[in-house]
């Protein structure tokens, strides 16, 4: 089971701003199921990593206070075809990766 | 029959290394350990202590927090956190004060990154969303009031 993320990423002078959207329901745990009284078990992404050209940029830690289908938007230092490449997974384990080049 | 078992055997675990080598199994510890104290806090100073190891924050104009006054759907907030100005951003947190888990997310920056982050968060009622930023050893905060029409945390 692998999360599908849609990324892209461009560069303006010597800064590129990377825009992913993941599709993730991101339950938070606490919604109830009103016919079975009983909550939704959690599943959301908890741990997203960016790096470029094998460098770590950003290590992000969520909670599933981040809304359903998350979007993210991070800046750095780059160049046009510097590689960027963001791996996730979610508290349930389901992982997903991620690699883009810049433009 | 020891020699056939053996044989299974050594195939086996040679598969399961070639696997990791080629990147079909990522092992989980290349990805950081989630902070379980910080996120399940109920109260911002205590998730800030569980995160930071200190609550005192200093309101910056430095920050540039980005968020709507009203949100007509709680569970889709955009939020735009900016500290470039800032010098030696360590890291972004973002609270919602009255959810019932504050601690949203928190993104730490290394090398070529920097201080910027826009998300989308849930908010369960009308609050102030609190940005705060390390920087240097210390931190920083802007906050600002998000009116919610719809609570988006379910219930």
């Amino acid at each position: 089971m692998s999360i599908k993320i849609r990324m892209r990423g461009k560069v303006k002078g010597d800064v590129a701003e990377v825009k992913a959207l993941i599709k993730h329901k991101m339950e938070s745990g606490a919604r109830m199921n009103k016919k079975t009284g009983k909550p939704y078990p959690a599943e959301f992404i908890d741990v997203v990593d960016v790096s470029i050209n094998g460098t770590k940029a950003v290590d992000a830690q969520w909670s599933g206070a981040v809304s359903a289908n998350p979007y993210m938007g991070v800046m750095m230092k780059a160049a046009k075809g510097d590689e960027v490449t963001l791996s996730l997974k979610d508290n349930t384990g389901a992982t997903g990766s991620q690699t883009i080049k810049l433009r | 029959m020891k020699r056939r078992s053996f044989l299974k055997g050594t195939l086996a675990t040679g598969a399961a290394a070639v696997a990791v080598n080629a990147g079909l199994l990522t092992p989980s510890t290349v990805l950081a350990d989630w902070n379980k104290k910080a996120f399940n806090a109920k109260a911002p100073e205590d998730a800030l202590n569980a995160a930071f190891g200190m609550s005192n924050a200093t309101a910056s104009s430095d920050i540039d927090l980005g968020a709507p006054a009203i949100a007509e759907n709680g569970a889709v907030t955009p939020i735009k956190v900016d500290a470039t100005k800032m010098a030696g951003v360590e890291s972004i947190a973002i609270l919602a004060s009255k959810n019932p888990f504050p601690f949203v997310c928190e993104y730490s920056f290394s090398g070529p990154a920097l201080g910027y982050v826009s998300t989308r968060i849930k908010m369960g009622e009308t609050q102030n969303v609190v940005a705060i930023v390390k920087a240097g050893g210390k931190l920083y905060k802007a906050e600002q009031e998000v009116k919610v029409t719809i609570g988006g945390c379910g219930g």
